[in-house]
C-alpha cells in the first residue's frame, strides 16, 4: 500500500499541482513558479554539459542570451510573427552560436575550456552592450508585442503559464530521452574516461560538438521563453556573467550526478530566497552562507544527500 | 612637439599607467589562479575590502601611509583565514567547488561591505605628498599616477625576487609544474598554498588601497576590476608572471588607443583578444601549466 502511494501518489500530486498551479497559488506565485521553471530548464540544459559530459562551461549565458535576443528581435521587427516560430528562431540562433564556437571549444578541456567559454560569453555580452542600434544597449529590448497563439492571448499570466509549461516540459522530456539513448551513454563515457571512449572508436570531438548543439539549443529555448515571459531582455539579465554562473550553482546545489538535480537546486534556491526576503533584505548574505555550507558539507548536492539519508535509513531497518 | 605626436605620447603614457593598474590588481590573481590553480572569483572582492579598510583607517587616523601598510595586511589576514578554514577543505574537488565557494564569498563580502559601510560612494583624497602635477616630455601628469606605476614596478620586482631567488619561490614554481610531486617529496604543500594565498590577497589589498583615491570607494568597485583582472591573467598565461605583466601593458595600451580611435569597440577588442588567444593558445601567451 505504502509503495503504491509512493510510486503512484507523488506523480499524481505533482501533475495536479502543475495543472492547477495558477488557481491554487495565485498570480504572484505563478509568476515566481514560471521564472523558476525557466531557470530549471536552462540549468538542466547546462547539466547536459556539466554533469553528463563533464565540461565546465562559464559561458552558457551566450546560448540563453542569444535565444532571448533572437526572439525579441524578430518579434520587435516582424509584426504578427507566430510565437511558436519565434521560439524556434531563438533555438536556431543558439544552435548557430554553438556551431560557430564548437570547432574552437572541442579542442580544449579543463580550465582552458572554462576560460574560453567565459571569453565567448563575455564577447556576446559586450557586443550586445555596444551595438546599441540593434540591441538597445544597456536598456535592452522590451515592450515588443507578443502575438496570440491559436487565438489564445499570451499576455494573460494564466494562459502564458500553460503555454510555457507545455514547452518547458516537452524540452525536459526531450532532454531526458536524450540522456537515455546510446549517445547519452557515450557522453557519460567522455566524462568518466575520455581516452577509453576514444580507443573504442567513438569520435570524441564530434560527440562533444553535438552535445554543445543540443545543450545550446535548449538553453536558447529557455532564453526565448524568458524573453516572452519578461517581455524585456537586457545584456545584464540574459548575457551577464552571473547568468552563466547561476545554473552551475543550481546544478551543484541540487546534485550534478542526476538529471533532476538542477531542478531541485533551482527550487531550493528559489524557496530560500523567497523565505529569506520575508525577514531581511540581505538575501545574498544568506545565499552566500548557504552555498558555502553546501559545498563544504554536501558536495554531491541535495539529491546526493537524500540518497545518503535513504541509505542510512535503509541500513537501520535491516539492522533491526 | 606637434599635436599628433603629443596625442600619441599622451595615449601611450595613459595606456602604460592603466596597464600598470591592471597588473597591480591581476598580480595577486596570477599567483592564486595562475600558479596555484585556485579559481578565485572573490579576488576582486578582497581588492574592494582593502579599499574599505583603507577608508576606515583614513577616517580614524588620517594617515594614508599607515593605511597602505595596515589595510593590505588586514586583507591578507582575512584571506589566510578563508584559505585555512574554507578553501583548503575542497582542494582537489576541481574548479566547480572553488567556483561555488568563491561566489558565496563574493556575496558575503559584498553584503558585509554594504552592512558596515553602507552603499555610498566615498571619495578618498590623494595624500598631500603625492598631490600635484609633474612635467614629462612637455606634458602635465599627475604625480599620483606615477606613484602607482612605481608601486607596481616595486611589486613586480618583489615578486620576481621571491619567485626566482628564494626557496619558497622555488617550491611555488615546482608546484606550478606538478603540485602532487612536490608534496610527495616531503614539502608541506597546504602551508605553501596558505602562504601563497595570503601573499596573493595581500597584493590585492595593496592594489585596493593604491586605486582607492583614483576610482573612489563604492560597492561596485569589485565588478569594475574583477573581470579585467581575470582576462589579463588568462591571456598572459597560467603560471606566468611575465605573461601577466605583458598582457596588462598590452591591454592598457589597447584600451587607451582603442578609446582614442574606435571608442565604441574598445571593450569588444579586449574580449576579442581573449577569445583569439585562447582559441589558438589555450594556455595563454606565456602559459606553462597544463
Amino acid at each position: 500500500m505504502i509503495t503504491i502511494i509512493r510510486q503512484r501518489g507523488l506523480p499524481v500530486v505533482l501533475i495536479v499541482i502543475l495543472l492547477f498551479f495558477p488557481q491554487l497559488f495565485g498570480i504572484l506565485h505563478t509568476n515566481m513558479f514560471l521564472s523558476f521553471s525557466i531557470m530549471s530548464m536552462y540549468a538542466v540544459s547546462l547539466n547536459l554539459m556539466l554533469g553528463y559530459t563533464g565540461l565546465l562551461s562559464f559561458g552558457h549565458a551566450m546560448f540563453f542570451g542569444t535565444g532571448a535576443y533572437a526572439t525579441s528581435l524578430i518579434l520587435t521587427h516582424i509584426e504578427g510573427f507566430p510565437v511558436l516560430l519565434s521560439i524556434l528562431t531563438g533555438c536556431l540562433a543558439a544552435v548557430i552560436m554553438a556551431v560557430i564556437t564548437a570547432p574552437l571549444l572541442v579542442r580544449v578541456s579543463g580550465t582552458a575550456f572554462a576560460m574560453l567559454t567565459l571569453a565567448f560569453g563575455q564577447l556576446m555580452y559586450v557586443i550586445c552592450l555596444k551595438f546599441r542600434e540593434i540591441t538597445g544597449g544597456e536598456d535592452g529590448l522590451g515592450g515588443f508585442t507578443i502575438p496570440p497563439f491559436l487565438g489564445i492571448d499570451l499576455t494573460d499570466t494564466v494562459n502564458f503559464y500553460y503555454f510555457a509549461m507545455v514547452i518547458l516540459l516537452l524540452c525536459l522530456g526531450a532532454m531526458w530521452f536524450f540522456t537515455q539513448t546510446p549517445f547519452g551513454n557515450i557522453i557519460v563515457g567522455i566524462r568518466d574516461n575520455v581516452n577509453r571512449v576514444d580507443y573504442l572508436g567513438f569520435q570524441v570531438h564530434q560527440t562533444k560538438a553535438i552535445v554543445f548543439l543540443i545543450s545550446g539549443g535548449f538553453a536558447g529555448i529557455a532564453g526565448s521563453v524568458y524573453a516572452l515571459f519578461q517581455n524585456l531582455v537586457s545584456p545584464e539579465g540574459t548575457l551577464g556573467v552571473f547568468v552563466s554562473f547561476n545554473p552551475i550553482v543550481m546544478a551543484v546545489v541540487g546534485g550534478l550526478g542526476s538529471f533532476f538535480g538542477p531542478v531541485v537546486g533551482a527550487g531550493i534556491l528559489t524557496i530560500l530566497e523567497e523565505t529569506v526576503s520575508e525577514f531581511t533584505d540581505r538575501i545574498d548574505l544568506i545565499n552566500g552562507i548557504f552555498l558555502i555550507i553546501i559545498i563544504l558539507y554536501a558536495p554531491t548536492g541535495i539529491v546526493g544527500l537524500w540518497h545518503k539519508l535513504k541509505e542510512a535509513l535503509f541500513k537501520k531497518e535491516t539492522a533491526q | 612637439m606637434d599635436p599628433t605626436t603629443a596625442m600619441y605620447v599622451a595615449q601611450t603614457i595613459h595606456g602604460l599607467a592603466y596597464g600598470m593598474l591592471l597588473f597591480l590588481v591581476a598580480s595577486g590573481l596570477t599567483l592564486i589562479f595562475g600558479m596555484m590553480g585556485i579559481l578565485n572569483l572573490a579576488h576582486a572582492s578582497f581588492f574592494m575590502l582593502s579599499a574599505y579598510f583603507c577608508l576606515s583607517i583614513l577616517n580614524w587616523t588620517g594617515n594614508f601611509w599607515l593605511a597602505l601598510i595596515v589595510a593590505p595586511l588586514a586583507t591578507a589576514f582575512v584571506g589566510i583565514l578563508i584559505e585555512r578554514f574554507l578553501l583548503r577543505k575542497i582542494r582537489g574537488a576541481g574548479h566547480i567547488g572553488e567556483l561555488i565557494l568563491t561566489v558565496g564569498l563574493m556575496m558575503i563580502i559584498m553584503e558585509s561591505v554594504k552592512f558596515f559601510w553602507g552603499t555610498d560612494t566615498y571619495i578618498i583624497n590623494v595624500p598631500p605628498a603625492l598631490k600635484g602635477l609633474v612635467n614629462i616630455f612637455g606634458m602635465e601628469y599627475p604625480v599620483y599616477r606615477l606613484f602607482i606605476i612605481g608601486i607596481t614596478i616595486l611589486i613586480l620586482v618583489f615578486m620576481g625576487l621571491i619567485l626566482f631567488k628564494t626557496r619558497l619561490g622555488m617550491i611555488v614554481r615546482a608546484g606550478v609544474s606538478d603540485a602532487e610531486m612536490v608534496g610527495a617529496i616531503g614539502i608541506n604543500m597546504p602551508l605553501v598554498f596558505m602562504i601563497v594565498f595570503g601573499v596573493g590577497t595581500w597584493m590585492a589589498g595593496v592594489a585596493g588601497v593604491a586605486i582607492a583615491p583614483i576610482l573612489s570607494v563604492f560597492p561596485g568597485l569589485a565588478d569594475q576590476m574583477g573581470m579585467d583582472a581575470f582576462v589579463v591573467v588568462v591571456v598572459g598565461g597560467f603560471g606566468s608572471l611575465l605573461g601577466a605583466f605583458v598582457s596588462s601593458i598590452f591591454f592598457g595600451l589597447l584600451n587607451s588607443f582603442g578609446i582614442q580611435f574606435i571608442p565604441r569597440l574598445a571593450p569588444v577588442l579586449m574580449v576579442l583578444c581573449m577569445v583569439l588567444v585562447l582559441s589558438f593558445k589555450p594556455m595563454g601567451l606565456f602559459g606553462e601549466r597544463e
